[in-house]
């Protein structure tokens, strides 16, 4: 019959109109990310042995990391990952010995500067030399692992 | 209920008589009054109708549409102005300034002018003419001229393309338009709208004048440059027709004068074939505005459902469509009526 195709491209269109919505309203909803999925970077100090594995896979030279030697192990005090040169590719997350170093699913990591940016996961200054056990009392556990980014407060833009 | 808005009319006469103003001024006020309330209804409605459009544009695509400005998203159009507002007025070189500038401001006189005799209910029509239908269809074809100044104003190849498209197909969908309406007059034998209307009380022409309802229809959605017939303002093809070097709030006047259009269509369509502001069934506790309203936003409704299904079609089938199909079948529905109405005087129905 002629006009079928028009009738049926309208009843479509209706049935769209009562069905589900596919998107969701994204600042104040947001959809789950997959397991797997590359977001934000996490970094875990009390794992990290600051061998510097993922500074050396990093294709991009991406990490930059400081530590220093406290008690005949490796002391991290500074670790910057530089965003905005970051491809994502997971090398260094591979890389870790120790799975210290992960993707979380945060995927909002937009600034308003390009100098914030950059993802800053340890910077602490290393403890005074200490006497036997500075496993006790490091300051590590305090050091801004999540909310550090750059100087800025993490909100998408 | 029923007389909310004549109570306000008739008290509002009063008041001036008891000014003391005499009659003739009276007349003139509430004449002014009555334009204004119209011109403050089509802006209203227009403002809300884009809203309504993105709404049911989204709906339809699986998407929400706007959502962030008011309680869900229902000021978006204001905060569309307000940007439109604030924009500045490009004035591109080598244009026909007066024209140019001229063209915005007039699009919105049709369809204030034909809302003059459009009736919005029970005696809620500003000026009861006698000729109703012959008047706006007159004056609803004036904009056919507005688009192609606005075009060929703008010094620009893009512009000119789209309004010479738009009088092409304006002109060509007036006929079919204006054919199917005649069924219409044929059965009532006026041309006064308010008679028209009360000449459906017992059946809407809708049923008696199907085909020519939807011939109407068909002619609306190209009159008014809607999708599938938007070729005037075409986005693929020429950006956006006459309206490419418009910006700010030149712009929104031709975007909402679209809406306003698109609302004459439907209150044509609800006046002519839908039974006005009759109520169907006897449910007549629905005061008659309310009904006039809602037939014309099922109208609008379908309006946008039509637009949001069907692709563009082309220049050729378009002219194709109109003349080949459109006006040979409006002109057998004025035949078959006429032989109808014969027929029915024949046997002294």
């Amino acid at each position: 019959m002629f006009g079928q195709g028009l009738i049926k491209g309208l009843q479509i269109t209706w049935g769209r109109l009562l069905d589900k919505k596919h998107t969701v309203k994204y600042p104040y909803e947001k959809i789950e990310m997959f397991p797997r999925f590359h977001g934000r970077f996490e970094l875990d100090v009390e794992k990290c042995i600051a061998c510097g594995l993922c500074a050396n896979a990093c294709p991009n030279k991406v990490i930059e990391m400081e530590k220093e030697k406290v008690d005949k192990k490796q002391f991290l005090t500074k670790y910057v990952m530089r965003i905005e040169y970051c491809l994502f590719c997971g090398l260094c997350v591979e890389s870790c010995n120790k799975d210290a170093l992960k993707f979380t699913n945060v995927l909002d990591m937009n600034q308003y500067r390009r100098s914030w940016v950059r993802l800053s996961l340890v910077d602490r200054p290393a403890p005074e030399a200490a006497e036997e056990a500075p496993k006790e009392e490091t300051p590590a556990k305090t050091v801004k692992v999540e909310a550090a980014a750059g100087q800025a407060p993490v909100k998408e833009g | 209920m029923e007389n909310i808005f004549i109570g306000i009319a008739s008290s509002l006469r009063g008041f001036f008589s008891g000014l003391g103003v005499p009659d003739l001024y009276n007349d003139i006020i509430m004449l002014v009054v009555k334009l204004v309330s119209i011109l403050v209804f089509i802006l209203v409605n227009a403002l809300w109708l884009v809203y309504m459009e993105r709404r049911v544009c989204a709906f339809m695509q699986s998407r929400l549409g706007p959502i962030h400005v008011g309680p869900k998203g229902l000021l978006q159009s204001f905060a569309d102005i307000g940007k439109l507002l604030g924009k500045e007025i490009i004035l591109p070189k080598g244009i026909d300034l007066v024209v140019f500038l001229l063209m915005p401001v007039l699009i919105f006189v049709p369809p204030l002018l034909i809302y003059a005799v459009i009736p919005f209910g029970k005696d809620m029509v500003a000026v009861d003419m006698n000729i109703g239908v012959f008047y706006l269809l007159a004056v609803a074809s004036l904009s056919t001229i507005l688009f192609w100044a606005a075009g060929w104003s703008s010094n620009n190849k893009y512009s000119l393309i789209g309004g010479m498209r738009s009088v092409a197909q304006m002109v060509s969908y007036e006929l079919p338009l204006i054919l199917a309406l005649l069924g219409v007059i044929m059965l009532t034998g006026t041309l006064n709208i308010n008679q028209i209307v009360n000449a459906q009380n017992g059946i809407w022409f809708i049923l008696t004048q199907p085909i020519a309802f939807l011939i109407y229809f068909i002619a609306g959605v190209a009159e008014t440059n809607r999708t599938p017939f938007c070729l005037v303002e075409g986005e693929s093809e020429i950006i956006a027709g006459p309206y490419t070097e418009y910006s700010g709030m030149g712009f929104a006047m031709f975007f909402l004068a679209e809406y306003a259009n698109v609302m004459i269509i439907s209150a044509m369509c609800t006046v002519m074939f839908l039974g006005g502001w009759l109520a169907p069934f006897g449910l007549d506790f629905i005061p008659s505005w309310l009904w006039f309203f809602l037939k014309m936003y099922v109208m609008i409704f379908i309006f946008m459902w039509v637009r949001w299904t069907y692709p563009r079609i082309r220049v050729d089938q378009l002219m194709g469509f109109g003349w080949k199909v459109l006006v040979p079948l409006s002109l057998a529905n004025i035949f078959v009526t006429g032989v109808g109405m014969y027929i029915y005087r024949a046997i002294g129905w």
